[in-house]
């Protein structure tokens, strides 16, 4: 095989959630809220998935559009019930925080209760499963590696033209950087709420439905891969989607490599606290630069010009 | 009921059965929540740190009692004569840890003082922990925004649980460890003892919140929470009170940790859950109403009440559901926060304002306070000093009506 089958692990989980994090960075950036329910989304996702593979015989591949507009539709629906409303009554960070909070452990119950459904109607492991023998190959490849790195790359590449070069991409930027200002030049900010809600539940749904295909799913996966995905985000930056994708990628593939490489030099004991390293990344961002890899871009690029030279002498004598 | 309670509280080999068992469990449990919401609402209510990671303290303050506690009471009682199998590595520690608990026990049964020292030295060190994790926890993000806390928070949770599943030398990893009974000597129920502990224990933490609350102190937490920049351009260290108050409430919180290690005698992670030690003394907070003690007490009562008649009549209710009921808890959970938080911000008690000595607040703050000299009567015997202005304010309204 050309690549390790390992390297293909990482591949596939890096850009799973480089999708997600982009998706939970531009519903930061929309509607100020860290949504804690965006990993649940793609907890959606998985069950699409299974569903499509197990209940309907059919390749869960056919089941990724649904499971995009499923995601949007589920994503829309949150905002239009309570971020929305509680937006409107003037809730603050936390109190949109705690509600997210609360989405994701109500919508965690009802994936739980849909599994439990399908494990007693149909008789399946739909508790804990995986659909490797769903897929296709490709010479050596598994169908996966080449659908996840080209989706993430198409997501990434026509979201980037989506916010540069069409209208309601740069509507997007201009309610992200100020609501009040964008309403005034006559952008509709609950038409440019709703869109991107959609595409972040979408695209995180859809990153979701591509998780069983290479790794173990249960219903609480969704839950338990918000760590990383705000590990990402963080990481790029938390305002940047470009961030956002840098970080992804290197958080989804430390993640497994790090831990593969620590089960090879230590022992097989370190793959348990394989989901620490999301954390010690966040802790590291935090505590080394709290604005991630866009900061230090910034900085960077301020030395350079000679605009900032006093506070960052260090650094430009670490590029002479 | 009551008198079953009492019986079995004096006498031993009274069985507290039915609702009696209910209301025992009830009453633990509150203590419990009650400790931990309290806690919360020191750090949220009234200093707006929103700390998501009140599992952690809780976890902090069980594997005090599995971690030190236990080896304590081994080594003590090992040098005392009694022949107790080894537990130093990982293996014995878990596997021989029934069989020397059971004669760690026969060891405690006639040494009450023992005992009790050994419950004071639990709740003395999960103190110093608590706050020890409490610092820790505030290095990273408590000069950040409040969402990147509540992140760290939130995924340092999950890290403690992963240290107690993954190292058994904390906790005896997925297997959990029995811990001595330091109760043996008393004839009575050992369970309502505790729940009677945690009661009392949650009592005199409300004193210490309130008076914290009603000295200077809580007047400065509390405009922390409504100007952060205010505060420091007056001269305040924002981040260092922060951080003081974290650590104080992270202390308390590890207390309800600690009795919950002795009202189960064992201790194991998954006792320590995210969801249950994080998102229900929330729910507790933000229904009884943030920023005011009596609603805490009153959402943890109404909170704890539901989820144990839930829990204990589970039987029944499964017959009406076609799933587990343990899923129908999450959604419960999550739809009642969702709701209370957007029909009831403020709670089903809304805040009070502060006690200050000597001020009367409420009009300071209800009433539009003009100083206007010139309306002013003229000879006020001591109208010096605040009480002097408070009274010449009240007889210039006199004089408008």
């Amino acid at each position: 095989m050309l690549i390790p089958a390992i390297w293909i692990a990482a591949l596939v989980f890096a850009s799973e959630l480089t999708l997600l994090s982009i998706g939970f960075t531009l519903t930061y950036l929309t509607a100020k809220v860290p949504n804690f329910a965006h990993g649940t989304y793609a907890g959606v996702g998985i069950y699409v998935s299974y569903t499509f593979a197990k209940i309907l015989h059919m390749s869960p591949y056919i089941g990724f559009p649904l499971a995009f507009v499923l995601g949007g539709i589920f994503s829309v629906i949150i905002y239009k019930l309570v971020i929305g409303v509680l937006q409107s009554l003037g809730g603050g960070a936390i109190v949109l925080t705690i509600s997210t909070l609360a989405i994701q452990i109500f919508l965690t119950g009802f994936i739980q209760i849909y599994a439990y459904y399908l494990r007693a109607r149909f008789n399946t492991y739909a508790m804990a499963f995986l659909l490797k023998q769903d897929d296709f190959s490709v010479g050596d490849f598994p169908g996966i590696f080449i659908v996840s790195l080209s989706l993430t790359a198409l997501s990434v590449v026509s979201l980037h033209f989506m916010l540069t070069r069409t209208k309601i991409g740069v509507a997007m930027r201009a309610t992200a950087e100020d609501p009040e200002l964008a309403s005034v030049l006559g952008i509709n900010i609950n038409n440019v709420q709703l869109f991107s809600w959609f595409l972040t539940g979408g695209m995180a749904c859809l990153a979701g439905a591509m998780i069983p295909m290479w790794f173990m799913s249960t219903p609480q996966s969704g839950a338990a891969i918000i760590t990383s995905i705000m590990a990402g985000s963080l990481l790029g930056g938390f305002e940047s989607v470009y961030g956002a994708v840098i970080g992804g990628a290197i958080v989804g593939i430390s993640e497994i490599m790090l831990t593969t490489w620590g089960q090879a030099i230590l022992g097989p004991w370190v793959g348990e606290w394989r989901p620490i390293v999301p954390m010690i990344f966040l802790v590291a961002v935090l505590l080394i630069e709290p604005e991630g890899l866009e900061g230090a871009w910034n900085r960077f690029k301020a030395s350079e010009r000679g605009e900032k030279l006093l506070k960052s002498v260090g650094l430009m004598k670490a590029e002479a | 009921m009551i008198q079953d309670i009492a019986l079995g509280l004096l006498i031993s080999g009274v069985a507290v059965e039915g609702t009696s068992r209910l209301i025992v469990d009830i009453a633990m449990y509150f203590g419990l929540f009650v400790i931990v919401a309290m806690a919360l609402n020191f750090q949220y209510g009234n200093a707006g740190i929103p700390n998501m990671g009140c599992a952690v303290q809780v976890i902090v303050g069980g594997f005090t009692v599995s971690a030190l506690t236990t080896r304590l009471i081994f080594s003590i009682v090992k040098s005392s004569g009694v022949e107790l199998m080894p537990w130093a590595d990982d293996f014995d520690w878990v596997y021989n840890n029934p069989a020397n608990v059971a004669m760690t026990n026969t060891y405690i049964a006639d040494k009450p003082m023992f005992g009790v020292s050994m419950l004071l030295f639990s709740l003395a060190v999960a103190l110093i922990l608590g706050a020890v994790i409490g610092w820790i926890i505030a290095l990273p993000a408590i000069r950040l925004r409040a969402t990147y806390l509540m992140i760290v928070l939130i995924t340092m949770a999950d890290a403690s649980q992963i240290f107690g599943r993954n190292v058994p030398a904390i906790s005896g990893g997925t297997l959990g460890v029995f811990i001595p009974d330091i109760f043996k000597w008393y004839q009575g129920d050992r369970t309502i003892l505790t729940a009677i502990i945690a009661l009392l224990i949650g009592l005199v933490s409300f004193f210490i919140f309130r008076t914290m609350l009603n000295s200077p102190y809580g007047r400065l937490m509390r405009s922390i929470r409504e100007n952060e920049i205010t505060v420091g351009s007056v001269g305040k260290n924002v981040v260092g009170i922060r951080r003081n108050i974290l650590m104080f409430a992270s202390g308390i919180t590890a207390l309800s940790g600690t009795l919950l290690a002795f009202y189960f005698s064992y201790v194991v992670e998954a006792n320590y859950q995210r969801a249950f030690w994080t998102y229900w003394p929330w729910l507790m907070l933000i229904l009884g109403g943030p920023g005011n003690n009596a609603g805490t007490f009153l959402g943890c009562a109404l909170v704890v009440a539901m989820r144990r008649v839930i829990i204990v009549n589970k039987w029944f209710l499964q017959a009406v559901f076609f799933f587990p009921i343990a899923y129908f808890e999450s959604i419960l959970l999550g739809v009642l926060l969702i709701v209370v938080i957007m029909f009831r911000p403020n709670g089903l008690i809304p805040e009070k304002l502060l006690y200050i000595p000597g001020v009367n607040y409420r009009k300071l703050v209800d009433e539009e306070a003009v100083v206007d000299w010139r309306g002013a009567p003229k000879a006020r015997g001591a109208s010096s000093g605040i009480s002097g202005i408070f009274r010449t304010l009240g007889g210039r309204k006199e004089a408008d009506d």
